[in-house]
């Protein structure tokens, strides 16, 4: 049976390389060009399994940070000399607060600064997104070392029932609503949910006790992931693309041809 | 293949020996069925067969439990592991991985099974069970019936000998669940696995089970074939009391028997379909014009359009995840309607707040126990008063009515399935609602507390209270139910009279429907009013 995918740790590092090149060489073109790359690398090579939304809320939330970013660039910060595009009234501060200043004059070169910045942050946030949309982290985890695989065992398992206890607590919250509760009681919300969490770790820990989960000393790994050449003919560009911030557009494309098809399994 | 020998367990903290000198062999390729009533101790009686009681939920055990020449006093529940195969009552509750693979992979893990046999069993349990298309999908996922396969394929995949399973189908749809236990007694038959199995519906497991172990509640079990045990035990499924109720010499187990021994009985029958009900003259509480509903891009509900009368009782049916707790929860205004308009009486229900909403809708979710959050079931009733704006009082009242010998200082979560349904209705209803909806409500009654809840929903109709139920229980609907709608995949596809509906669908047909088809009754006493 081929590799299916390649190893995670190859695609986190690519990603990781790459967020470090786009930071280094902070040019907005390099690091448009790279997010547009990564997105096709995405759409083409990304797992089936529950992480594979990651990149899109990765883009959501790098949106969000940009339009924030630009809010507070406007709102509060220095004045920076150039064209003049806006002028907000300065709010007054308490003398204490000397130095900042709410309100003044937008110019163009302070407005694109901080969409710069934004939009630096936002290509950072959506690589790594993009790393765990490729290979999610409880891949990541499950290959670690056997010295720490048993602390990365516990991590999966636990962060594998955080999406059952944001349902629980959804339908508890409901529930209250359909007693005609409208104010929000933190001890009637976390009460039920203390108990329905408590109950399923008991049941939890039923289940991986009759399942043998800590009764032989060595575990064993199901399709493990194995480091080939294809792994080192990916890392090691990413690596050079730190030195050479330029190169990253090319090692980005390099993955392409470099992951094995979702298709061809 | 198990022993028990003179084994008794009794809880600390408890006065009540859950099981007395129990003494009994499963042998290999047996099917055998545990039946009691609810709280009478069958997950106690399954979960000892690997250790998990006492072990891993202390208690007091005497005696000793012997599987494949393991005891279970020497060894702890995780040494069994490739032994025993156990699923869970909520199997949701002991999954650990995320992908339906790595789950099915993870007991094998832990027992350090190399890695190309790892695939070669995960593959053929992924054929078995015909998991194969859902390899990769995240179990949050799946419907209750893949999710139950999961379960059952993560046992399989050690090899056990015995495969151990707690109400497998109280959460399934009448498809869903005959699915998972064809698939049992395909193992039974083919792997000579050992099945040992509870579940509170017997009129789903009956024909297939080889023996019975009937646990009463008082520490006494017994042992026997079907035909033995049922004959004289108060909990029976509906074909056990139609032989009974019909005089017949033996009880018959499956439909087919059963259908030959009443040949004679049927024939002398004319068939007769009733006149179609009439018109409801009452006021309409509900009207649903064009409802849709929606998440993200996955339709849930598409165009539906409905009225509702006063005092109606309205069984709603349709596989997991057709829409059914979608409709619920739109009519009781938490889920927002992407089009369409719902009124109930006469006000939009997603906009009504506090005393207004109480007032008209009461709605019991799936789990009880969300509404509940008092310390005692005292402190539940003056809670509840206080919410609802009645006397205090009020409530206990209700729920005195409704279950007489109820402490009230026992904490919510130490009573019984059924007393907590109990509860919560009674909490519900001191706000007097207009229309009570309950979703899946018979998930983990037995028949006693079924028969209960019946009796309730129809006095409550008869008060002129509406009632609205999701149920996959067609046993209960048939009981019940007066009008059936029929939900698939977002549509009503059929909406009329129980009798028209259940006997349209040979899958959602209640057992005495297959029996005396085609003569159009449903229950027992449908049955016992036409022969008297």
């Amino acid at each position: 049976m081929a590799n299916r995918t390649l190893h995670p740790l190859a695609w986190w590092s690519w990603a990781g390389s790459l967020a470090i090149a786009i930071a280094k060489s902070n040019s907005l073109i390099l690091a448009v060009s790279v997010v547009g790359v990564v997105a096709v690398v995405v759409v083409k090579k990304s797992e089936r399994a529950p992480w594979a939304n990651s990149f899109r809320w990765a883009l959501t939330m790098g949106l969000w940070i940009i339009v924030i970013r630009i809010f507070i660039g406007i709102t509060i910060g220095v004045p920076t000399y150039g064209r003049t595009l806006f002028v907000l009234p300065i709010v007054a501060l308490p003398s204490w607060m000397a130095g900042v200043r709410i309100g003044g004059v937008v110019t163009l070169e302070r407005l694109s600064a901080t969409a710069h910045e934004g939009f630096m942050l936002a290509a950072i946030i959506a690589l790594l997104g993009a790393a765990s949309s490729l290979s999610s982290p409880h891949r990541l985890l499950r290959s670690l070392p056997v010295m720490v695989y048993e602390f990365g065992v516990a991590v999966v398992i636990a962060t594998s029932v955080l999406p059952q206890i944001v349902i629980s607590a959804g339908r508890i919250r409901q529930a209250q609503t359909l007693r005609g509760q409208s104010s929000k009681s933190l001890r009637r919300f976390a009460l039920p949910l203390l108990e329905d969490s408590l109950s399923r770790s008991l049941d939890l820990a039923a289940a991986m006790d009759s399942r043998g989960y800590g009764f032989s000393r060595k575990r064993s790994r199901y399709r493990p992931s194995i480091w080939s050449y294809r792994e080192f003919s990916l890392m090691l560009p990413s690596l050079a693309a730190i030195i050479i911030p330029a190169f990253a557009f090319f090692v980005a494309i390099a993955a392409l041809f470099l992951a094995p098809g979702r298709d061809n399994q | 293949m198990i022993v028990f020998s003179h084994v008794s367990l009794i809880y600390p903290n408890s006065l009540k020996t859950v099981l007395e000198d129990l003494s009994f062999t499963v042998d290999e390729g047996e099917f055998v069925l545990v039946m009691g009533s609810t709280g009478s101790g069958k997950s106690s009686l399954l979960r000892l067969i690997n250790g998990l009681v006492p072990h891993h939920t202390g208690g007091i055990l005497a005696g000793d439990i012997v599987v494949n020449g393991l005891s279970t006093r020497e060894v702890k529940p995780g040494g069994l592991s490739h032994l025993i195969g156990i699923v869970g009552q909520n199997p949701l509750n002991g999954f650990v991985a995320d992908k339906v693979e790595e789950e099915i992979a993870f007991g094998m893990e832990t027992l350090n099974v190399a890695p190309d046999v790892m695939r070669k069993r995960v593959e053929e349990v992924l054929d078995l069970l015909s998991l194969t298309n859902l390899r990769d999908r995240s179990i949050a996922t799946l419907s209750g019936g893949e999710q139950q396969r999961v379960a059952i394929g993560s046992a399989l995949v050690m090899h056990p000998k015995v495969l151990v399973l707690d109400e497998p189908t109280s959460a399934l749809d009448p498809i869903a669940a005959e699915e998972v236990l064809s698939i049992l007694h395909r193992l039974v038959h083919d792997l000579g696995l050992t099945v040992i199995i509870s579940e509170h519906r017997l009129e789903r497991v009956i024909q297939f089970v080889d023996r019975i172990i009937d646990i009463a509640g008082d520490g006494v079990a017994t042992i026997g074939s079907p035909q033995e045990i049922l004959k004289n035990s108060i909990t029976a499924p509906p074909i056990v009391q139609l032989s009974r109720a019909l005089e017949m010499p033996e009880v018959s187990l499956t439909v087919r028997e059963m259908r030959r021994a009443t040949q004679d009985f049927r024939e002398s029958f004319t068939f007769n379909l009733h006149a179609s009900a009439p018109r409801n003259e009452s006021p309409e509480v509900i009207s649903i014009s064009k409802l849709t509903s929606a998440f993200g891009n996955k339709i849930a509900l598409r165009d539906i359009s409905l009225k509702v009368h006063a005092g109606e009782i309205i069984a709603v049916m349709g596989r997991n995840g057709a829409g059914k707790s979608t409709l619920l929860r739109s009519i009781a205004g938490v889920l927002r309607p992407q089009s369409g308009e719902i009124r109930v009486c006469g006000q939009e229900p997603s906009k009504l707040k506090g005393a207004s909403r109480i007032s008209s809708v009461g709605y019991i979710p799936q789990e009880p126990s969300d509404l509940l959050y008092g310390q005692s079931v005292g402190g539940e009733c003056l809670q509840a008063d206080k919410d609802n704006k009645v006397p205090p009082g009020t409530t206990s009242g209700i729920l005195a009515n409704l279950l007489p010998n109820i402490s009230s200082n026992v904490h919510p979560r130490d009573l019984s399935e059924g007393q907590r349904l109990g509860l919560a209705i009674s909490v519900v209803l001191s706000a007097d609602p207009k229309i009570l909806i309950l979703d899946e409500p018979t998930r983990g009654l037995d028949y006693s507390a079924k028969a209960s809840l019946i009796i309730l929903l129809r006095r409550l109709a008869g008060e002129g209270r509406t009632i609205i139920i999701a149920s996959h229980d067609v046993e209960l609907v048939a009981e019940v139910g007066e009008r059936v709608l029929f939900i698939a995949d977002g549509e009503i596809v059929a909406d009329g009279s129980t009798v028209e509906v259940l006997l349209s669908s040979p899958a959602f047909a209640p057992q005495v429907a297959k029996i005396m088809a085609p003569l159009p009754w449903l229950t027992v006493n449908d049955v016992l009013r036409v022969k008297n």
